[in-house]
């Protein structure tokens, strides 16, 4: 199906104005159009995964893996002194987006399943919601640094207003603080791509321009023709198309010779080599979104003041685009850099985990509980990215995609119990395990997965982690042995958190603080059922059959790791 | 002037010719004078029911000196100067001049549907829309001179103007705000002619473009060149509003009619940015640090600006707060001092505009509805009038300079100027200035989104009497709010027209 991505992106946003235009007397409908908008959205990303295919191989920079793309230019115009500047629509595919694509459109459907008893402001609600959906999807798929950024940075709109018109009683607060942060590391993202664009051409409209002929040569060799002519000093400079595209942005070969940021640049910024400036820019940028010591201090707090559906898209998704921009970003276009700084990604990636969960071990109130839990699992991702292995990268993607599943069904609890009690603080309930049986089963499996045992999809993404981490010391020296060691204690601990809390609150003599809930406390109802029965069949088919995604991604991950790892995979 | 005619053998005749020949370049001006004559007689001859006569004369008008100002652009025009050099017509200055009637027109618009009983009585008389056509006037030659003297005269025009403006419909707050106005100014005024002054004895000429200026310039010591640079550029900061002469503005932006204010924040303001961004360059290459002071200017501007808007609790005092820096960020597009710069400097400068426009306009429109410029009165209007909330959301962030608006890709186009000087430079002062002002974008989310968060957050206090909008208000908002995202989905004609624009002197 032609212009498949753009139908998963554009659909939620044609639900949304649609709802926004829709008179007020229909507004026991607007959830329906919500629903509907993003089932197609999340059948039509099912779709793109199902006819992916997974043995498509090619450089991790050029064109030739990519699928599903979308490419038309958006504009071009030559600005004063700068030469001609050109972004383009451009949408694709590959190992390292799909699994998110589908991730993202399962957990924003689950979301909209979790918020069927909004009652307040719902017209704004669900407008706002399918923005949301529409941007966040948008961010996985593009592959224009212009339209990422434009995806990135709308998120935060809507985003601030549902936690600030939905949330909890301090959601005003959480709201200007989350954009706040999040806005902080965009524009460190925005210093890197206004720095990157002046340094990059596009190797196609720039061969063009130059008047090199295509003829008989495939796209590669194209480039590569052009891209020795640009080395070689043989185009001249107003010939140059700068360019956002962010595959290119990831070949050395379509840096201008000698610009700020180009591979042999000795251009330096407060003494250190640009190119290694630039990539902590982004990182920073990116750690913030993920987020990771000591930029995840906005998470609690936006978690503890979301609704329940917010939260679940929060740790669901939108982490995930802190790694998932990692990935296509820093490493991609910054792979030298990477290198050098592997082991200061990796102490962080650690000490997220631990400090994460010697925090959560902290907590009182659920919420803020499991948003501690995210933190020290998000550790994971940046200790397996800092590995460069294989197997580090693929535990990386594969954490952040069991994450959001666990993370989503973890938030779902909290949210119900929250639903019957408007109550999160852990001390105030005992043994409800004999009053709310079934509601126990899907806390403690939630719990289970998330802790990593072993059979759900935590376990393989975790263990994955480590063995890649263990084996970098010896396969390229990027980080020390000791690091994947110490982060194992964080799975003690992660243990010792959840089973102290399923141990306060579910087992025991039933009590709990106020005798009014007792009425309200029933156990699941079956809208309940539908949206934590599903997480948990992925969760236990992630965990047993891991080839799913293994499969999926392996193509993309093994020429990733070729062109970051200065070993190779 | 009259010394030239003295010095050559042409005769009177001659000089007549050359005198009436360049009236032919200063149409619109004349059309422009015109209509202010118009707008005084009709004042004069007629009793009562003006108000609709005087705004269509200023808006056919406007219309007219717009029409002229079209007719006179021409794609990489040629500079031509007339009245013996003393003006230039540049279509750099023609993109100004469109801008600014531009403004004018909105600008009449907003006086004549302003709701409250004060403006409709200021409509009774010529005075507001005699005043605006002045302003007007005098922001037309600052565009266009390339002497000294009439740089001055220029700029004491619209600082007339704007004193009188300030102070017409008198209340202890206008009269404060007035009186501050015009010491301030007066005292601006007087260090600028001092300066130039210096810069006169420097140069022994008032011609900014002649080779003896810069020759002369070169000639002086860093001390002395400093000084009087620095106190001719006093004077231009002054109506540009940026530090460490804004002081003024904050007060006559609260006190002083929206539809006034809207016009004081952007066309004095994009006046003196074409005025010292032609003597920057002209002057480029004497002892003087041009990008030194204006670095130090634009962030300083930019801290003050921000971190001061954060505390307001008028919308417009936030709004002049919030053109305090806006101002550093259009020094930027100077600072850069390239090609890239010049233009994104004046795409910087329509999209402020544009931006400025569209909120001074809702401003103006909620003030009505909820009788205060006061933020708090606005809790919860946001939901009762939705869509123009959503309006001035966009506006609001589009100020912040956030993507899918225009005022990102400003942003964007400034810094990357920026960006361009820095490398091909070096300079570390540029790369600082690159990195405080991104983050400063930062800081002026903070109160840009206080409107949106009480419009939409709060319940609203009081009961609200339920007042209908306008279809009308709502059409011209729609269409003053759509170039933000227009210029942002779609830059590329917008900026290939900029790029026939001439900046050089």
């Amino acid at each position: 199906m032609a212009h498949l991505l753009s139908y998963i992106i554009f659909i939620p946003l044609i639900g949304a104005l649609t709802i926004a235009f829709l008179p007020k007397r229909l507004d026991a409908y607007y959830k329906w159009f919500a629903l509907a908008a993003l089932s197609l959205s999340f059948l039509l990303s099912l779709y793109g995964v199902f006819i992916f295919d997974q043995t498509a191989s090619g450089p991790v920079n050029g064109l030739t893996h990519l699928q599903l793309i979308e490419k038309s230019e958006w504009f071009s115009f030559s600005l004063g002194s700068l030469g001609e500047i050109s972004a383009d629509y451009f949408l694709g595919v590959d190992g390292l987006n799909i699994s998110l694509l589908l991730l993202a459109a399962l957990v924003l459907l689950i979301g909209v399943v979790s918020s069927w008893n909004m009652t307040k402001h719902l017209k704004g609600y669900f407008a706002l919601y399918l923005l949301l959906s529409s941007s966040v999807l948008g961010c996985f798929v593009a592959l224009d640094f212009f339209l990422f950024y434009l995806f990135f940075e709308f998120m935060l709109l809507p985003m601030y207003f549902l936690i600030g018109i939905w949330g909890g009683p301090r959601k005003e607060y959480a709201a200007i603080k989350f954009f706040l942060y999040t806005l902080l590391g965009s524009i460190f993202i925005l210093i890197v791509m206004i720095g990157l664009y002046n340094s990059v051409v596009d190797p196609l409209k720039t061969g063009e321009a130059a008047g090199l002929v295509t003829d008989g040569l495939s796209e590669a060799a194209y480039i590569e023709l052009v891209q020795a002519k640009l080395q070689s000093g043989e185009i001249v400079a107003s010939d140059y198309i700068k360019s956002f595209n962010m595959i290119f942005m990831a070949d050395s070969g379509n840096f201008v010779p000698g610009s700020f940021l180009s591979h042999s640049g000795l251009a330096q910024i407060f003494g250190q080599p640009a190119r290694w400036m630039a990539f902590m820019a982004l990182m920073i940028g990116f750690a913030i979104k993920l987020p990771a010591f000591p930029f995840h201090t906005w998470l609690p707090d936006a978690h503890v003041e979301a609704p329940t559906p917010i939260s679940v898209v929060l740790a669901g998704v939108l982490l995930k685009i802190g790694g998932y921009g990692i990935i296509r970003t820093a490493y991609a276009i910054f792979p030298d850099a990477a290198f050098h700084y592997a082991w200061l990604i990796g102490f962080f990636g650690v000490f997220s985990i631990l400090y994460g969960a010697m925090n959560a071990l902290a907590q009182k109130d659920l919420k803020k509980l499991i948003a501690y839990s995210s933190v020290s699992h998000m550790g994971f991702v940046l200790l397996g990215l800092a590995a460069m292995t294989v197997e580090g990268v693929s535990g990386a993607i594969y954490q952040m995609f069991s994450h959001g599943l666990i993370s989503a069904m973890l938030f779902l609890i909290a949210g119900v119990l929250y639903d019957r009690t408007h109550d999160r603080m852990i001390e105030n309930y005992a043994g409800l395990a004999t009053r709310l049986p079934q509601f126990a089963v899907f806390t403690s499996i939630a719990f289970f997965a998330s802790l990593g045992l072993p059979g759900f999809s935590g376990f393989i993404a975790e263990i994955t982690v480590f063995i890649g981490a263990f084996k970098s010391d010896m396969a390229n020296g990027a980080i020390p042995f000791w690091m994947p060691i110490v982060a194992a204690a964080g799975l003690v601990l992660a243990a010792g958190y959840y089973l102290w809390t399923l141990q306060r609150m579910f087992f025991g003599q039933f009590w709990v603080k106020d005798k009014d809930w007792l009425s309200n406390l029933t156990d699941l109802n079956k809208r309940e059922y539908l949206m934590l029965a599903p997480l948990v069949v992925l969760i236990l088919m992630f965990g047993v059959y891991p080839s799913l995604l293994f499969d999926l991604i392996n193509a993309s991950v093994m020429s990733f790791v070729e062109h970051i790892s200065p070993v190779g995979p | 002037m009259l010394s030239n005619y003295f010095q050559s053998n042409i005769g009177l005749s001659d000089w007549l010719d050359v005198v009436s020949g360049s009236f032919l370049n200063l149409l619109p001006e004349l059309a422009l004078a015109i209509t202010l004559v118009f707008l005084i007689l009709f004042d004069l001859l007629f009793d009562k029911h003006k108000s609709i006569g005087l705004v269509l004369i200023a808006l056919s008008g406007l219309t007219f000196v717009s029409f002229l100002l079209i007719k006179q652009w021409q794609p990489e025009l040629a500079q031509i100067s007339f009245f013996d050099d003393m003006l230039k017509q540049t279509n750099f200055a023609i993109v100004l001049k469109l801008l600014f009637s531009l403004a004018a027109i909105i600008s009449v618009m907003m006086l004549a549907t302003d709701r409250s009983s004060l403006m409709q009585r200021s409509l009774q008389s010529s005075e507001h829309l005699v005043m605006l056509m002045t302003l007007l006037l005098g922001s037309f030659f600052m565009t266009m001179t390339m002497n000294l003297v009439l740089i001055y005269l220029s700029i004491e025009l619209v600082s007339i103007a704007s004193y009188l403006i300030t102070a017409l419909l008198l209340n202890k707050k206008r009269a404060e705000a007035a009186l501050k106005y015009l010491i301030f100014g007066a005292v601006a005024s007087a260090f600028m002619l001092y300066g130039m002054s210096w810069l006169y004895g420097f140069t022994g000429t008032l011609q900014l473009d002649s080779d003896t200026f810069l020759a002369g310039l070169m000639e002086v010591p860093p001390m002395p060149l400093t000084l009087a640079l620095l106190l001719t550029l006093v004077g231009l900061l002054f109506k540009l509003g940026a530090f460490p002469m804004h002081i003024w503005s904050p007060d006559v932006y609260e006190a002083a009619p929206t539809p006034v204010v809207s016009f004081f924040s952007v066309v004095p303001k994009i006046a003196a940015i074409s005025v010292i961004f032609r003597i920057v360059q002209l002057s480029l290459n004497s002892n003087f640090d041009w990008a030194l002071v204006l670095t130090i200017v634009s962030m300083a501007s930019m801290v003050v600006g921000n971190f001061s808007a954060i505390w307001q609790k008028d919308v417009k005092r936030m709004l002049a707060y919030s053109s305090i820096a806006h101002a550093g960020f259009l020094l930027i597009g100077i600072i850069a001092q390239s090609e890239t710069g010049n233009e994104s400097m004046l795409i910087y400068a329509i999209i402020y505009a544009a931006m400025n426009y569209a909120a001074f306009w809702l401003v103006q429109l909620f003030e009505g509805i909820s009788g205060t410029s006061e933020m708090s009165g606005w809790k919860g209007y946001g939901r009762q009038y939705p869509y123009l909330g959503v309006l001035f959301l966009i506006t609001m962030v589009s100020l912040t300079g956030l993507p899918p608006t225009a005022g990102f890709n400003a942003k964007l186009f400034v810094f990357t100027a920026l960006w361009e000087s820095y490398i091909s430079g070096g300079d570390q002062l540029l790369l600082w200035l690159f990195i405080f002002g991104l983050f400063n974008t930062v800081v002026s989310l903070f109160y840009y989104l206080k409107i949106p968060y009480l419009l939409f957050f709060k319940e609203s206090s009081t009961l609200m009497d339920g007042q209908k909008v306008k279809v009308v208000d709502i059409f011209l908002g729609t269409i003053l709010v759509s170039p933000l995202l227009v210029l942002f989905f779609k830059a590329d004609w917008f900026v290939d027209l900029m790029n026939t624009v001439n900046f050089t002197f």
